[in-house]
């Protein structure tokens, strides 16, 4: 493995990045870094800047006037690094499959490594997501 | 003012204008009202009655576009929506409320991208929520939209 990778899964940072969804994705991811689930313990920290980050959390559906958006800071994160999915919209857009403003759904636009499905998904099922992240990262050497 | 008040004196000052009257509830009254007095009643109801401007919603009926112009007066409880209807055969214009109720602003422009309302004399008629990419002459709201973009994807990728 190499010493950047080893480096990234002892602390990973993690950004978050809303592209449109109802806040409920979010609260959830909240509720995972403050002290009731406490991801910190895993090293996790949300960091306040893109370029700090290690991780990318997608929430939302990706909406039209988002797109640009998502791409412009996946171009900003220090590769190597992982996106997340969370929730049903980052998936496949959800409900809102069919709406003319989310045409693609969010791994169309930029590469997706992890998919946690759910609307919106337990903390727990974010933290199982996050540790089998890191099973899957370490062991791919 | 009370309720019976304010409707009377609308009725007597603009009885040509106002095409019907409804009083759904004790709390809701509808007022139909010719397009081109938009500007006159607005500003009666508004600066001269106090009421609050609320939201304007537009609606694409089969027949017409309907706009309405919600004002409520929260001390005596009561809604009063504006109704114009536009005619779908002819333009679709409208004149703007937004150069006296600054609140209008971002409604008109919501309303102009989504249904193709052109409001007359708008101070800023910029797009407010569609993106840039968007094509010109396309309202996603309105009935006959129909999906124009080659590259959605709109299946879950499973069946």
């Amino acid at each position: 493995m190499s010493i950047k990778l080893k480096a990234l899964l002892k602390s990973p940072w993690v950004f978050h990045l809303s592209t449109g969804s109802c806040n409920n994705c979010d609260i959830e991811i909240l509720d995972c870094l403050t002290p009731r689930f406490d991801v910190e313990r895993f090293g996790m920290l949300l960091a306040g800047s893109i370029r700090h980050a290690d991780v990318l959390l997608v929430t939302g559906s990706g909406n039209r006037k988002c797109i640009p958006r998502i791409k412009k800071l996946y171009e900003q994160v220090p590769k190597p690094c992982v996106v997340v999915a969370i929730g049903e919209c980052s998936l496949s857009r959800g409900m809102f499959i069919d709406s003319y403003n989310c045409p693609v759904p969010v791994d169309k636009i930029i590469p997706v490594d992890v998919y946690i499905p759910g609307c919106p998904p337990k903390p727990e099922a974010i933290i199982a997501g996050v540790v089998k992240l890191i099973e899957k990262v370490k062991n791919k050497k | 003012m009370k309720k019976q008040e304010i409707l009377q004196e609308l009725r007597e000052r603009f009885k040509d204008e106002i095409v019907d009257f409804f009083e759904k509830s004790p709390k809701r009254v509808y007022i139909e009202i010719k397009p081109e007095a938009i500007v006159k009643i607005a500003n009666c109801v508004f600066k001269e009655f106090g009421a609050r401007f609320n939201i304007a919603s537009g609606v694409d009926a089969r027949f017409h576009m309907e706009i309405l112009y919600h004002f409520t007066f929260d001390e005596i409880d009561l809604t009063l929506s504006i109704r114009t209807k536009l005619d779908k055969a002819k333009k679709l214009e409208i004149d703007s409320i937004a150069n006296i109720i600054k609140g209008a602003d971002w409604i008109e422009r919501e309303i102009r991208e989504m249904l193709g309302i052109d409001f007359k004399g708008h101070p800023n008629p910029k797009r407010l929520l569609l993106s840039d990419d968007w094509p010109e002459g396309v309202y996603p709201l309105r009935r006959d939209y129909k999906e124009w973009d080659k590259g959605a994807i709109r299946d879950r990728g499973a069946d």
